[in-house]
């Protein structure tokens, strides 16, 4: 199957301008007769909203937004990033990245891990999600992740441990770390969590992230795609927008699993009563 | 403390053309003194936003520092940018003239703001936008003039240490006799920022560091050997010079307030 990478740099706070962005993109990806598009965290809003939050959300089945990405990407399955606020949650505002297929979403996860020191303040702005589900699609067991949920290993074991064949972290992570070498020091964080959950896992590891400045800060790019052997396929710029395509070959998950068995050899229960015994430790 | 000259170069070129489309403009104004910093500036945003679309004004007191002068006007030939030289000894000597005042530092911010009054008519004469030069290790510790030569509309080398600039101007290629001069806000004849600030960039480059980028505390900073009588000075300014580093402070009375709780980007487009 193909899969494009949209490293691109979103217009921030302008949904219209992120709207006509998106389409492009779903046009050229078609004509490559790609069959997964993947943009990056908050791509249809950018990152750094503020107070801007509520002014830019998109409630799911209600949103003209989404109605049009669905019937533009028809049976190219795109996933991209925004600002949800549910039906039956008004006023509550998550960062969501939808799978769309066929005229459907999916599947919606809410970031988990909200990040809040340092130059990050997500906490401040946005409700925190519970889940870490993996999901059937056509091309594949799917678990997908935002950004910092990618560095939280628990997650990815989490995903590995319902069955995903594929794992789609979008991010907006912004570069930071000088040192003698070429790129910032902070990619190198995320291509080794990509290796080692991509060779741990047996999956095919997709990580898309943005590019663009905010207020200063220089979004990293680097996406990239690790196969099931935790080999390195396809690394983007880290500093221009581009769509990375790469074909992948399904079977290579099977093929990985018949030589490493980490998936059969699981412990989910001992896994899941160890972590009730530690909880269980906590004091209140 | 190493950089990658052609990464940081590549990122802050990004930057300014970035930042600058977003402001809508696509001409930049800089202060050009024939410093290293101003320079390096200058010769970053020529590349970035090509040498037609940025003006460096000169802006000397009288004949004080004619080297600098002429500095300037090599690399604005070297670089092919447009320059415009303004002697701002009239409008400062008319000032005191009227107002006597014989406080070197206090005439030295008079000249840092006359010179942003400057840019700052510039910027609208020329559409143009104006681009900033102080560096990391001047932002730490307040060695620059409010509202005078801090006052810009982007920074590029904001987050770069005095020694990371001069790695910098060593990649691209800035003039020898630029590189090589002794750092100097040029406030009086024979200042130098070494002797004001009373410490060398390298010592203070390595303690801003140690205590910015890793979190250093003061006492493992001294258990590297750095003396406490340079340690605590370094400490003391970045603490007294806070003020110059964020907005006024708004007294806070009502729900939502400018400065606390009324929180929009800037690059909102």
């Amino acid at each position: 199957m193909k899969v494009a990478l949209a490293q691109i740099s979103p217009h921030l706070g302008d949904v219209k301008k992120n709207l006509a962005l998106h389409l492009e993109y779903i046009e050229k990806a078609k004509k490559k007769r790609t069959d997964l598009l993947i943009f990056p965290e908050l791509s249809l809003t950018g990152y750094t909203l503020q107070d801007l939050v509520p002014d830019v959300a998109i409630t799911p089945g209600d949103s003209k937004e989404l109605a049009f990405l669905l019937k533009a990407a028809g049976k190219t399955a795109v996933v991209l990033g925004f600002i949800e606020e549910r039906a039956e949650e008004k006023g509550i505002f998550y960062n969501s990245v939808a799978y769309l297929f066929d005229g459907k979403i999916l599947h919606i996860h809410r970031k988990v891990f909200l990040p809040t020191f340092g130059m990050f303040d997500e906490t401040r702005f946005f409700a925190q999600g519970k889940n870490f589900f993996t999901f059937p699609t056509p091309n594949g067991r799917t678990g997908m992740m935002i950004c910092r949920d990618f560095l939280s290993y628990g997650a990815g074991y989490l995903l590995f441990a319902g069955g995903a064949e594929i794992i789609i972290a979008i991010s907006a992570a912004p570069g930071r770390g000088l040192s003698g070498e070429e790129g910032f020091g902070s990619s190198r964080m995320w291509e080794l969590m990509g290796e080692m959950l991509s060779r741990f896992s047996n999956v095919f590891c997709i990580y898309c992230n943005r590019v663009g400045f905010e207020d200063g800060k220089p979004f990293a790019g680097g996406s990239f795609i690790f196969n099931p052997f935790g080999k390195l396929l396809c690394l983007a710029s880290y500093t221009e927008s581009q769509m990375l395509i790469q074909d992948i070959d399904m079977e290579e998950s099977r093929e990985a699993r018949k030589l490493w068995p980490y998936k059969r050899d699981d412990k989910p229960e001992i896994i899941l009563e160890s972590l009730k015994r530690i909880v269980g430790k906590y004091e209140y | 403390m190493n950089i990658n000259g052609p990464f940081v170069e590549k990122i802050l070129k990004l930057f300014i053309r970035e930042e600058m489309k977003k402001s809508h403009f696509s001409r930049g104004i800089i202060g050009l003194s024939g410093g290293l910093d101003s320079s390096v500036c200058t010769a970053l945003a020529a590349g970035a936003l090509g040498p037609k679309n940025l003006t460096a004004l000169i802006l000397p007191y009288g004949k004080v520092s004619q080297k600098d002068v002429e500095d300037a006007e090599l690399l604005v030939r070297a670089l092919g940018i447009k320059s415009k030289t303004i002697d701002i000894s009239p409008m400062i000597n008319i000032y005191y003239e009227r107002y006597p005042f014989k406080n070197n530092v206090a005439i030295g911010n008079k000249m840092a703001r006359e010179r942003m009054s400057i840019l700052y008519d510039f910027s609208v004469r020329e559409q143009a936008l104006v681009l900033g030069t102080s560096n990391k290790s001047e932002l730490l510790i307040g060695y620059g003039t409010i509202h005078g030569d801090m006052a810009c509309a982007i920074n590029p080398l904001g987050d770069l240490y005095k020694t990371q600039v001069r790695m910098l101007a060593r990649h691209i290629g800035i003039p020898k006799q630029i590189l090589n001069k002794k750092p100097s806000a040029g406030l009086w004849k024979g200042q130098t920022d070494e002797g004001e600030i009373g410490l060398t960039y390298k010592e203070l480059d390595e303690i801003l560091f140690l205590r910015v980028d890793n979190k250093k505390s003061r006492e493992e900073i001294l258990a590297k050997g750095y003396s406490e009588k340079s340690v605590d000075h370094i400490l003391k300014l970045i603490k007294k010079s806070s003020f110059k580093r964020n907005l006024p402070p708004i007294p806070k009375i009502s729900t939502r307030t400018v400065g606390h709780d009324f929180l929009y980007p800037r690059d909102w487009e």
